[in-house]
């Protein structure tokens, strides 16, 4: 008995110093991101490394904003992010509830091209897509950055299962009360899916956030530039900006802080949903 | 309010290019202001066929009529129906009031207040006026049950249709719904059509009842009728509770020989003429416990219900119930003769099960004969 549970002591310990060193592995690169966006460069290289913050991150953020036009790009990267996270959102929760919930002809195999589609890497994609858009001259354009991406394989998948959950009777029932199929669609079914599309909003805001290799190709104008593409700018063929790219990375993750903060709740129970017996 | 005729209906499924007939030629009418309960076993049809009154699912062939107007192709909405759902279908988002006033509020060109107004009359006729602000899952399945009925009551249909609504509900709080809505059918004088499984509610609520069975509809009578002069062996066997008495016999002249000596001789045999074999049922009440005879059974289970007892018994394993007085306590494994009399046996053709002969211990002038298959 006592022998029992001095190994579950020690189990238990064991776990708790794997959950610290690898909390730290994640936390030390933010920490030091965040401490070297304060120092100027020369303390920056300097060995061994200075690992408390300085004062130099308004030098350093101008210096960033006079390259890049900082402040723009954190606009622009805002924008389409958020433009796109609403339309998709709607476009995903239509075509999932009309996987979910309605029959027609090929239903099944288009939906297996659509997931089939998962397995193309974006790299794949930006040469046809750029000369697609070059044809119909929208380079350079933010449509061009969020439109191609607006029917995403797997929000269309996360919001067609979520939505089978949806009892038919409150369905019918809508229908039997005199609603219109849309009126079902946007009064019921998307009311009824409010943590399914917390957590679909969070996946499709860090998915346009990080998009680098597309929007590099179409946009052209610095003044067009999102976040990744205007970070690139700082590795230049002399130099490297650190201090610069530190700063940058420090004000990119703050809008995903506040909209991971907001949409936690619902997030973790979208992510949760069905998992349990309600 | 309005009558409702259903002629000739038919809905085929069609999965996977098998067809499956889900109800087949069903000729019925409902009178206007009429409680009229469909019931059989689990796959009969019955709720198919509420779908088709409800316009859930299309008609595959035949034509239902509200009234006069013909409403096989309608949708839904236009039908003017309500409907309660056996797990209610509340809109979990919404509260008890926005529950109950979805209906007008989409249909209707009422404005917010007289909805409102509406919403209030409704939830104070149910009692639940102080649950109005609730989330559907604050509430207790009994509340949810009102509140699923004020959202058909609200707005004023021509046609309510019910699918097994008190099946989700406990023992003692179903026997009172049953009453209530009872009640409250008869004060909105709406024509109802009610679907269980449950052939104890469906003789306590429905003006008549519609027997299905396979999809096909099998008879459609009041009550008594339906319970005293079945169709056929299937209604007979499936109303009533418990279950009639059934065994085949031999026809030799007037007397029937069944299984384990059993013997029977029949004043008048004119329902058994041109019959080698019949099937032969006696109600669980008809059957009396006497001093001797000729028929002999094995007791197996005797259950005291406290006004009565019931008496199972085993005729050469046939299984037979009798319903008794409480003062008659015969134990298992003894051996016991019953008897019963004519008026009260069902006779039913062996191959087919239709009836040639029923009930005639009372009088049944005054019962009026509706037979639709």
């Amino acid at each position: 008995m006592r022998e029992q549970r001095r190994k579950d002591a020690v189990w238990q310990f064991t776990t708790y110093v794997f959950i610290l060193v690898m909390t730290l592995v994640m936390l030390v690169p933010l920490y030091w991101m965040i401490v070297a966006a304060t120092l100027p460069q020369e303390q920056f290289i300097q060995f061994p490394p200075r690992l408390y913050p300085g004062t130099a991150f308004f030098e350093n953020f101008a210096a960033l904003q006079e390259r890049t036009d900082f402040v723009r790009s954190i606009w622009n990267s805002v924008f389409i992010a958020v433009v796109y996270t609403v339309l998709s959102i709607l476009l995903c929760s239509m075509a999932g509830f009309a996987f979910a919930k309605y029959e027609f002809r090929f239903k099944e195999p288009i939906f297996y091209l659509i997931l089939a589609t998962l397995v193309l890497p974006i790299q794949l994609l930006v040469i046809p897509l750029f000369l697609m858009m070059s044809q119909i001259d929208w380079t350079d354009t933010f449509r061009a950055i969020i439109i191609p991406w607006l029917a995403n394989p797997i929000g269309i998948f996360l919001m067609r299962q979520n939505m089978k959950s949806i009892p038919d009777a409150l369905l019918e029932s809508a229908r039997m009360d005199g609603a219109t199929e849309f009126q079902i669609f946007y009064r019921i079914a998307l009311p009824a899916m409010r943590s399914s599309i917390a957590a679909l909003a969070i996946i499709l805001f860090l998915f346009q956030w990080d998009l680098f290799l597309y929007p590099l190709v179409i946009l052209e104008t610095s003044a067009n530039y999102t976040i990744p593409v205007a970070l690139s700018g700082l590795e230049g063929t002399q130099r490297v900006y650190y201090d610069q790219i530190m700063v940058a990375t420090s004000l990119a993750i703050i809008p995903l802080a506040i909209l991971f903060l907001v949409l936690q709740k619902q997030f973790v129970s979208g992510i949760l949903a069905g998992s349990l017996k309600e | 309010m309005a009558r409702i005729t259903l002629t000739d209906l038919t809905k085929v499924y069609d999965p996977d290019g098998e067809a499956v007939v889900a109800v087949e030629d069903c000729n019925l009418t409902v009178d206007d202001g009429e409680f009229l309960v469909l019931v059989g076993p689990s796959g009969c049809g019955k709720s198919t066929t509420l779908r088709c009154i409800a316009g859930l699912e299309d008609i595959t062939e035949g034509r239902l009529e509200f009234g006069d107007t013909d409403v096989t192709t309608y949708s839904a909405s236009e039908r003017d129906v309500a409907m309660v759902f056996q797990n209610y279908a509340l809109y979990p988002h919404m509260t008890v009031r926005q529950n109950i006033g979805f209906g007008l509020k989409l249909s209707s060109k009422l404005s917010s207040s007289e909805i409102n107004d509406q919403v209030e009359s409704v939830a104070e006729m149910l009692g639940i006026s102080e649950l109005l602000g609730d989330k559907p899952k604050e509430l207790s399945g009994g509340q949810q049950q009102r509140v699923a009925l004020g959202r058909a009551i609200v707005r004023k249909p021509e046609v309510f249709l019910m699918d097994e609504p008190l099946s989700n509900l406990d023992a003692k709080l179903r026997s009172d719904m049953r009453t209530e809505l009872q009640e409250l059918q008869q004060n909105l004088d709406v024509t109802t059509v009610y679907v269980t499984h449950d052939q104890t509610e469906a003789m306590a609520m429905g003006d008549r009842i519609a027997v299905m069975d396979k999809g096909i509809l099998q008879q459609v009578g009041p009550p008594e009728e339906v319970y005293r002069q079945p169709v056929n062996e299937f209604v007979a066997d499936f109303i009533g509770s418990p279950s009639i008495n059934l065994l085949s016999a031999d026809v030799d002249g007037s007397t029937l020989l069944g299984p384990g000596g059993f013997k029977y001789d029949l004043g008048n045999a004119s329902p058994v003429e041109g019959h080698d074999r019949v099937r032969v049922g006696i109600r669980p009440e008809d059957i009396r416990l006497v001093d001797g005879g000729p028929n002999r059974a094995e007791v197996t289970v005797v259950e005291p219900m406290g006004n009565e007892n019931f008496c199972y018994m085993e005729l050469e394993h046939i299984e037979m119930t009798a319903r008794i007085s409480p003062t008659q306590r015969p134990t298992a494994g003894e051996e016991v003769a019953f008897a019963f009399d004519e008026a009260a046996l069902y006779l039913f053709d062996a191959e087919t099960g239709d009836a040639l002969k029923t009930k005639t211990d009372e009088s049944p002038d005054n019962i009026h004969t509706e037979v639709s298959t």
